[in-house]
């Protein structure tokens, strides 16, 4: 399980998190939503260990990761698939694999196994291997993006807008992999902004507004309370007139 | 309380200012007066040098942003020109001075030809390499300058008791000069529009600063007096050697002047000079031997790393910084409120009479972009009639931006036509395009971000004249008009707000009013609802509708259907690269090709769904 | 026609030196887009080191350049760790600015400890030469080139197969997913850094052997290697090798054919020459200007 306890971060302009308190269930698939500039995005930061909050803790299983380095928390076995972009375009997927198991690099055969098998379950990885990143479609780097965040086996894996700049086909296969993903019991925690995806997909979600969370419940409930909609088609004629400087991260 | 007898002083200071400024002119003037000793003469006059230098150097590398490690290449263009010309002419150098200058304005002007496409590290590269070239020319070309041998200037003939007086005099006017210039450039339109070159160069061309021009006169006029001071140095020496004329160090140190004294400063060249050139010359009066070039050298190299490590921001930023902190407590941003106000009114002069022609504003004519193999825009055609709202809608990656791109002029299309106004934009630039009447704001909006609200909405040209180059930046009537147009986006009350500390939906906000500003035939506004929150939509929708009514054309890329489809009145679907279909918006959204390609997440996804969970 | 080929021969030998010193240089630039102006000062530094060494205790030179490969690397961490890499994270054009001062600061130095006298190691072989025929091939520009490119091939291996070079490549594209996978983002860019110094050692061992030297010398090296780079597309490694070539060959030409004064310009020229007609380099594909902003 993973617990944020009144976390705050923030990139030096104020905090984005404001006291967070989140629990994420394991073997899950939990899901942020949220408006823009919410700090979503800033919670698998914190998580990741790219940031590191100003106040809280975050625990895995009891054990503290907000003290770690991005590099320790992967130990750990929390991977991060990086937001649109996330993989390295002037390398070949192959090298991109291979850094995908830099933590475990001096182990190369056990590397190079676990690539195998990865490209049996994602035959791009093999089918396109010496290819450059770059050369690939949107969807097919998204697919490479999460096959190379499985390289060492993580027991969570973290998805930052899985969905964001893809046609709806490539969404259907990003939506399949995330459920395949989960089904090899690795918990997912995702941030989405197409709310009706992220949350048809999750079993839980989780709503956030100014860094905190707001309702925290079933995704199917979720997904069928009619407030739903006018919180995020900005319908809603409540919300209050201000505007968070800096905007969105 | 030590901070507010400092404030206090620094109040009285400000106040002052304009007197401690003259007495400071009226007492340099009277040195020569003063003292007869040569030593301090020579200081000053080497001082009055570095001013020059350093002044001449933050207009090309503060101003502008483009930083010239080879910026003492003016000084010897100016002193070979006229001491050769004073050579063959027979005639005192004093008098042949200004065409040094004229000399330096032209090879300035050059320079500024590889600024054409190249940007900051590059430009760097070009202005040492300048150096270094004229420098061995210099050399090479004995017959001309003496090559190695030097090039010896004429004895002065007036009496050795004033011997130092026409340099001392005739560079301290230089100086003053140079001033002028600056502060004439920093108040102008002009002066602005080299901020927002230093800032964001490209968004600069797309609001009508037309840069390759404002780059050449930046470079002739941070050039041009550095040559002529360059001559009047030659004089003041009597014999010029290569090495002293194009000498690196001398490029280096004021590089570290100005970046002491604080780049992109009125006085931060000044200050500059009159701490490093005092220093140098302490330092070779107390250091002799055969070891003082190389302590010089590790005295400076070391001294201007220690100002980029400890002191990049220089004196009197960081300075300023501090007092306002003083003064003003610790204050942190706060997040502004919008007012709720309700339907906007459109100032007269922002309706558009023409818009009872009729035809098409814009046309999009089977446009046609690659990307190495990749084909992002696929033949791609459309029209936008005026006064219309037209929706550009369609998939991530169909090539909505890049579109937009191609029309407002950042990327050349492969094939195809942009017309407007029943003429093609083909042969014209960005800037031009601009003029023409192409305005368009960025899904992330881009702001100058070191000048204020109103002076972002300044800055923007929508004709070029060399009469509004010299118009004054803040106040007039462009001034007045920019203004007005923030007052109509509702931020008539952050004027003087640095661009940075406006949140993001009010940068959006500002964008609009640059665009504005240019008067445009045709709005392009690129994701304008993104990350903004609903009330400030709300207030975006209500603007849009305005000016619509009151006759201006839109054509906006928006994700947000809602938004987007109550607004439009005509819709383009743009997919790979291809124009799907244009029609009617609520005809578009309902259209079946349109469901599947676009609007049709929901429609694939429940597929998916049902294959999931049986 | 013999002569043609004598220099092109002659400007191909001094091309593969001029790729090893400009290597380093690109490679910093390709993955921080800053110009390292300190590079061929580290270069003078590395030739006043083997000489210095050569001098005292008659160790090949060019062998010396081997030890002096982790001297430089060395030098190249701490000048990364203590100068480069703060200034870069404050003012990313300051950083340019700071490498400039270490050259003129390390000039100085360089005055002080050695003089500022011209200096040249002279091992045996320094003016023999191999004769084929009519040409002439210089011993010491022959091994020196050997090495060069021996070293290149080396650093070629090292960035393309080696899980250093994946990193450094991965470090230069995207920070965050770097992070993201486990690597160390500030060693591997102080490593990087350090690998961009450490060709200086070869590079100056080459120069103390072929060409006469002081501490100033390095303005005239940083010249030649920006005419490298900037022929070849900046921060591009097969560039730097044909942009070497190229300038080797024209300086060479230049001072058989015309003067050897005028060789001296040949790399300046070059540098406004392509900067206003090909700014992209011989090599390099015009890049998708800006929209990256959006």
């Amino acid at each position: 399980m993973i617990e944020f306890r009144n976390v705050c971060a923030g990139y030096g302009g104020g905090d984005v998190l404001q006291g967070l308190d989140l629990r994420v269930e394991d073997k899950s698939i939990t899901c942020i939503v949220g408006p823009n500039g919410a700090g979503k995005s800033t919670v698998l930061r914190t998580l990741s260990g790219l940031l590191s909050p100003r106040v809280g803790e975050i625990l895995l299983d009891g054990r503290a990761l907000h003290t770690l380095s991005a590099a320790q928390v992967l130990a750990a076995g929390v991977a991060q698939v990086p937001q649109q972009g996330g993989l390295f375009g002037g390398l070949s997927i192959r090298d991109n694999m291979l850094l995908g198991g830099y933590l475990v690099r001096r182990q190369r055969r056990e590397l190079n196994k676990r690539i195998d098998e990865l490209a049996e379950v994602f035959p791009i990885v093999a089918e396109r291997a010496l290819d450059k990143a770059a050369d690939l479609s949107g969807g097919q780097r998204r697919i490479v993006e999460f096959a190379r965040a499985l390289v060492t086996e993580p027991s969570v894996i973290l998805l930052d807008e899985p969905t964001l700049g893809l046609d709806p086909k490539t969404c259907a296969t990003v939506f399949e992999t995330t459920q395949q993903v989960n089904a090899l019991g690795t918990t997912v925690l995702m941030v989405e902004q197409n709310v009706r995806f992220g949350l048809q997909l999750a079993d839980h979600g989780v709503v956030m507004e100014r860094g905190q969370v707001l309702i925290s419940q079933p995704a199917d409930v979720l997904l069928g309370r009619s407030d739903m909609a006018s919180m995020f088609f900005g319908a809603a004629p409540t919300e209050p007139a201000v505007d968070v400087p800096g905007g969105p991260a | 309380m030590i901070a507010a007898v400092v404030t206090r002083a620094a109040d009285r200071v400000a106040s002052a200012r304009k007197w401690l400024i003259a007495g400071g002119i009226v007492f340099v003037g009277c040195i020569p007066l003063l003292t007869s000793s040569a030593y301090i003469q020579n200081v000053m006059i080497l001082t009055f040098l570095m001013c020059v230098l350093g002044l001449g150097w933050n207009i090309m590398s503060g101003y502008t942003g483009y930083i010239s490690l080879g910026h003492s290449a003016f000084i010897g263009i100016g002193a070979y020109t006229a001491g050769i010309l004073a050579e063959r002419w027979q005639v005192s150098p004093f008098l042949v001075a200004p065409l040094g200058g004229v000399a330096a304005a032209l090879v300035a002007f050059l320079l500024g030809l590889t600024t054409r496409r190249t940007r900051g590290p590059a430009f760097v590269i070009v202005s040492f390499a300048l150096l270094e070239l004229l420098g061995l020319l210099a050399r090479n070309l004995s017959s001309l300058t003496g090559g190695s041998q030097g090039l010896a200037m004429p004895l002065p003939d007036w009496d050795l008791t004033f011997y130092n007086w026409p340099f001392y005099y005739s560079l301290l006017a230089l100086v003053l000069l140079s001033l002028w210039m600056t502060r004439a450039i920093r108040r102008s339109k002009f002066g602005l529009g080299l901020v927002a070159i230093r800032d964001d160069e490209d968004k600069a061309a797309g609001i009508g600063v037309l840069t390759p021009v404002y780059k050449s006169l930046a470079f002739m006029s941070s050039a041009v007096l550095v040559g002529v001071a360059g001559a009047v140095y030659g004089y003041y020496v009597s014999y010029l050697s290569v090495s002293t004329m194009f000498d690196i160090v001398l490029s280096m140190q004021v590089v570290l002047a100005v970046l002491i004294g604080g780049r992109g400063t009125f006085w931060g060249p000044v200050l500059g000079a009159f701490i490093v050139v005092p220093l140098t010359e302490l330092t070779n009066t107390t250091i002799g031997g055969l070891d003082a070039g190389a302590f010089r050298l590790l005295m400076f190299g070391g001294l201007l790393l220690l100002v980029t490590m400890l002191l990049p921001r220089g004196i009197l930023p960081t300075a300023g910084a501090w007092l306002t902190k003083l003064k003003a407590g610790d204050t942190g941003r706060t997040g502004a409120r919008l007012v709720e106000s309700g339907l906007p009114t459109v100032p007269p002069s922002l309706r558009d009479e023409s818009a009872a022609v009729g035809g098409d504003v814009l046309r999009v004519e089977d446009v046609v972009m690659r990307f190495g193999g990749v084909l992002a825009i696929d033949q791609a055609s459309f029209s936008v009639p005026r006064g219309s709202i037209t929706a550009l809608i369609g998939p991530n990656g169909a090539g909505k931006t890049t579109l937009f791109n191609a029309i407002d002029g950042t990327y050349t299309p492969a094939a195809g036509d942009i017309v407007l106004e029943g003429k093609s934009l083909a042969r014209a630039d960005r800037t031009r395009r601009a003029f023409r009447g192409i305005g368009r704001t960025y899904q992330l909006p881009r702001l100058f971000n070191s000048l204020t609200v109103l002076e972002n909405v300044a800055a923007v040209n929508s004709s070029f004249s060399v009469r509004r180059l010299a118009a004054s930046a803040v106040s007039g009537e462009e001034a007045a008009r920019a203004t007005e147009l923030l007052e109509f986006v509702g931020l008539g009350d952050y004027l003087d707000v640095k661009a940075t500390d406006m949140s993001y939906g009010q940068k959006k906000l500002v964008e609009l009013a640059q665009v504005l500003m240019l008067d445009p035939a045709v709005i392009l506004l690129d994701e304008p609802a993104a990350g903004i929150n609903p009330t400030l939509l709300r207030r975006l929708a209500d603007l849009i509708r305005a000016l619509n009514e009151s006759g201006r054309t839109f054509v906006i890329v928006e994700h947000d259907m809602q938004f987007v489809l109550a607004l439009a009145d005509r819709a383009t679907v743009l997919a790979r690269g291809q124009v799907l279909m244009s029609g009617a918006p609520d005809v578009v959204s309902r259209h079946p090709k349109v469901m599947e390609a676009y609007l049709g997440d929901d429609f694939v996804l429940e597929k998916t769904m049902g294959g999931a969970t049986t | 026609m013999t002569l043609l080929v004598q220099t092109l021969i002659l400007g191909l030998l001094i091309g593969g030196i001029y790729a090893l010193m400009s290597s380093g240089f690109t490679l910093v630039f390709g993955v921080m887009k800053i110009i390292n102006l300190a590079h061929a000062a580290m270069i003078v530094l590395a030739a006043f080191f083997t000489w210095w060494v050569w001098d005292l205790t008659g160790i090949d030179p060019l062998l010396l350049g081997v030890v002096a490969t982790p001297v430089m690397y060395g030098f190249g961490w701490v000048l990364y760790k203590t100068v480069i890499a703060r200034v870069h994270r404050a003012d990313h054009e300051l950083a340019m600015v700071a490498s400039f001062a270490v050259a003129i600061a390390a000039s100085g130095v360089m005055s002080l400890v050695w003089g500022t006298e011209l200096r040249a190691a002279t091992p045996s072989y320094f003016n023999t030469s191999l004769e084929i025929g009519s040409i002439v091939v210089p011993h010491a520009q022959l091994y020196a080139c050997g090495g060069a490119v021996a070293l290149l091939l080396g650093l070629y291996v090292l960035l393309r197969r080696t899980f250093i070079g994946r990193a450094i490549k991965a470090c230069a594209e995207n920070r965050d997913s770097a992070e993201l996978v486990g690597i160390n983002v500030e060693r591997t860019m102080a490593q990087m850094f350090a690998i961009g110094a450490a060709t200086t050692g070869f590079g100056g061992a080459a120069l103390s052997v072929i060409y006469q030297f002081f501490p100033e010398s390095h303005f005239v090296w940083i010249g030649r290697i920006l005419c490298v780079v900037i022929l070849g597309g900046l921060g591009s490694l097969a560039g730097a090798a044909l942009g070497a070539a190229v300038l080797g060959v024209g300086e060479t030409i230049t001072a058989i054919y015309i003067d050897t004064q005028w060789a001296t310009t040949v790399p300046y020229i070059l540098i406004i020459a392509i900067l206003v007609l090909r700014p992209q380099g011989l090599l390099g594909e015009r890049m998708r200007a800006d929209g990256a902003h959006a």
